[in-house]
């Protein structure tokens, strides 16, 4: 840019409390248990931390809005990876059926491995899965 | 004519070290044409060599390893060697500064590092082939690419290395567009091949870095045994897939995208008529380049991927039909009521449009999840691949050959050979693949050497008319190379279709080494064939 924005020692030493901070923070939260949600938290603190560095620390913010716009598109897309691969990651095996309340969909998918057995008709099997999987594509 | 108007970028400088070392944007693309046509034979005799041996249901002319090599090679080499870098290498390359009146590329010196980058990466490819190949397919999927013995590591390695080529390039491209442009060239008068290269480049800015990552992943699993992809060490296979899809589907948008701009160039100026929607179609560029990032997943159907996942991507997929039905439909509307020549570049672009229509439809086919997991693995996605990529890319390439050959190189090819040429790439091309679609319903699965006697039938028909294709293909280009020999040159201010825009009006036929002799003015748009007579000139 034509003109160097010059930044004030104390908003350096502002970030450069927060970006502590938020290192304490990420310490913090991992003490907790909170499930895949941990791995969110844990990035979204380092993403913030990592924008109060580009945008302060390397004067993004002051800086042609084009850069400003990259910089937010690279984000948007790693999202969009992120989020989409855990829609698989976290729901994986799951019909979004509750065996309790609904019929399940097919009776020897791995899901239901825990429940006994059954026949088309609902009577007790003990033969193996692996030869109706075969009748089943046959059909 | 002045001593100066006979200088072209083909003979000024002299000497192999100044094309070697040049920064000419017109010669580095040269150099990435040459390069893309000679991988992109040896990809096309690839696939000879595995339609002859499908002739017949048996091993009868390689083994089954043979054939996992060469539909692995004919994958790799096709994307990664000639379709990804060849049109905005090669294309883009020689048109883009031309285009939007610059002297050259943003930044010339890292234009040929990118070339030499491709290159190196090529080599790396080669020697892969010379080693004995690699059977994992194109898409190296864990497991197996982390446990095969081929050569995985060389072939990965040559790809990654190939990938900055396309960062560099895509990163040269935006610059050039945003800071290159002649004073009054404002976003709304760039030419639609330039915004298309510019989709291309923002989707190979984003895209590519995740392709680096992907085989680095995969490199140190086998070296290091970190458990990423591999169940036995805590890893997940199917992330993998995430991870080189995400890549590889806005790929697929790097292969097509300046397809869609050569034909968006094409069809107006051999319509002789002003561009029907242009804003709908530099829009539906972006938009495709955007949502060409959301519907990975739709690779992934029979993956065992979260059965939400597969719903939402279904979703998703859906909505690329929008912008490309903007593109088809625009495209229709312009030739209507227009004065359509039946050149060669026409030809092709009339090619295109039919194939890739089936190409695209076939696809919805495959985004419904139920149709897909019977449809996975099956000839009919092998049908539908081709019919995008071959019928699309490959065919709008060819059409921008013939459309920028005689601004190119200053000499003009055979048109009648070139028609008929076009003609048995169409023909050859639907008696290839067509049967393919049929044979996918029936069940023939892909990446097999031999099959039930029950598809003999199909599959011979298919061999037949590849040789066809392969024929006419080789006819085309073969057209193309002898206009040197022959040597019909063309006048150097002439404009053989009666182009708009600034490559055909402000610089001569080759151009010049700087591109024009003065600054170019803007005095129309790039397809104002309603306000602008512009004359079809082609001799004295």
């Amino acid at each position: 840019m034509s003109e160097h924005h010059i930044t004030p020692l104390r908003t350096y030493l502002i970030i450069a409390a927060s970006l502590l901070f938020l290192s304490g923070v990420t310490v913090w939260v991992s003490y907790i248990d909170l499930g895949s949600f941990n791995i969110v938290l844990a990035m979204f603190v380092a993403t913030v931390k990592a924008s109060l560095v580009a945008f302060f620390f390397m004067h993004l913010l002051w800086d042609d809005k084009k850069n400003l716009t990259m910089f937010l598109m690279s984000l948007m897309f790693f999202g969009i990876f992120v989020t989409i691969t855990m829609l698989d990651t976290e729901f994986r095996g799951d019909l979004g059926l509750n065996p309790e309340t609904k019929d399940p969909i097919n009776k020897r998918a791995a899901f239901y491995d825990t429940l006994p057995l059954t026949d088309t008709h609902g009577h007790p099997v003990d033969e193996h899965s692996d030869k109706h999987h075969e009748d089943k594509d046959h059909h | 004519m002045s001593e100066n108007t006979k200088q072209n970028y083909l003979n000024h400088p002299k000497g192999i070290m100044s094309w070697l070392l040049t920064l000419d944007h017109k010669r580095i693309g040269l150099m990435y044409l040459f390069s893309g046509i000679l991988f992109f034979f040896l990809g096309g005799l690839l696939a000879l060599v595995m339609r002859f041996e499908l002739a017949a249901p048996g091993n009868d002319i390689i083994s089954n390893e043979v054939y996992n090599n060469a539909y692995t090679l004919h994958g790799a080499i096709m994307i990664f060697l000639f379709i990804i870098p060849a049109i905005p290498g090669a294309l883009g390359n020689i048109l883009l500064p031309l285009m939007v009146g610059a002297k050259d590329v943003a930044f010339p010196r890292l234009n040929l590092a990118s070339f030499y980058i491709y290159s190196f990466g090529a080599l790396f490819a080669m020697y892969t082939i010379i080693n004995g190949g690699v059977d994992t397919g194109w898409t190296f999927y864990t497991p197996y690419s982390t446990q095969s013995t081929s050569n995985v590591v060389p072939m990965t390695l040559g790809i990654f290395i190939i990938g900055f080529s396309s960062i560099l390039t895509g990163l040269n491209f935006i610059a050039t567009v945003h800071k290159m442009r002649i004073p009054g060239l404002t976003w709304y008068k760039l030419p639609l091949f330039v915004w298309a290269l510019y989709g291309t480049s923002l989707v190979q800015i984003t895209a590519t870095p995740v392709l680096a990552i992907t085989m680095v992943l995969l490199m140190l699993e086998r070296f290091l045994g970190i458990g990423i992809f591999d169940p036995a060490l805590g890893g997940d296979p199917v992330l993998y897939q995430h991870f080189f899809w995400f890549y590889s589907h806005p790929a697929v948008y790097i292969m097509i995208l300046p397809a869609f701009g050569i034909i968006s160039e094409i069809i107006p100026v051999h319509s002789r008529k002003k561009i029907w929607g242009y804003k709908f179609i530099a829009y539906s560029t972006l938009s495709i380049a955007f949502i060409g990032f959301l519907v990975w997943g739709h690779h992934m159907f029979t993956s065992g991927q979260s059965v939400f996942s597969q719903i939402v991507f279904s979703f998703i997929t859906y909505f690329v039909g929008i912008p490309t039905g903007v593109k088809i439909f625009s495209w229709i509307l312009t030739m209507y009521k227009g004065q359509v020549s039946f050149t060669p570049p026409m030809f092709y672009a009339l090619a295109f449009l039919f194939l890739f229509t089936i190409g695209g439809l076939t696809g919805i086919f495959l985004g419904a999840v139920a149709l897909d997991i019977h449809l996975h693995d099956t000839y009919f996605v092998v049908a539908h691949f081709h019919y995008v990529m071959q019928g699309g890319t490959i065919v709008a390439f060819l059409g921008g050959l013939h459309h920028w050959w005689p601004k190119s190189f200053g000499v003009m090819y055979n048109q009648t050979i070139a028609n008929i040429a076009a003609l048995g790439v169409f023909i050859g091309f639907n008696g290839t693949f067509f049967p393919q679609f049929l044979l996918g319903l029936r069940g023939m699965p892909r990446r097999y050497a031999t099959y039930d006697e029950q598809f003999v039938e199909l599959h011979s028909y298919s061999t037949f008319w590849s040789g066809i294709l392969g024929i006419s293909i080789f006819i085309a280009v073969m057209n193309l190379f002898w206009s040197f020999i022959k040597k019909n040159k063309v006048d150097p201010g002439s404009n053989p279709w009666g182009g708009m825009t600034l490559e055909w009006t402000h610089t001569s036929s080759p151009p010049h080494p700087h591109n024009f002799e003065e600054e170019p003015v803007l005095q129309h748009g790039p397809y104002d064939y309603d306000k602008v007579i512009v004359e079809k000139t082609y001799n004295k």
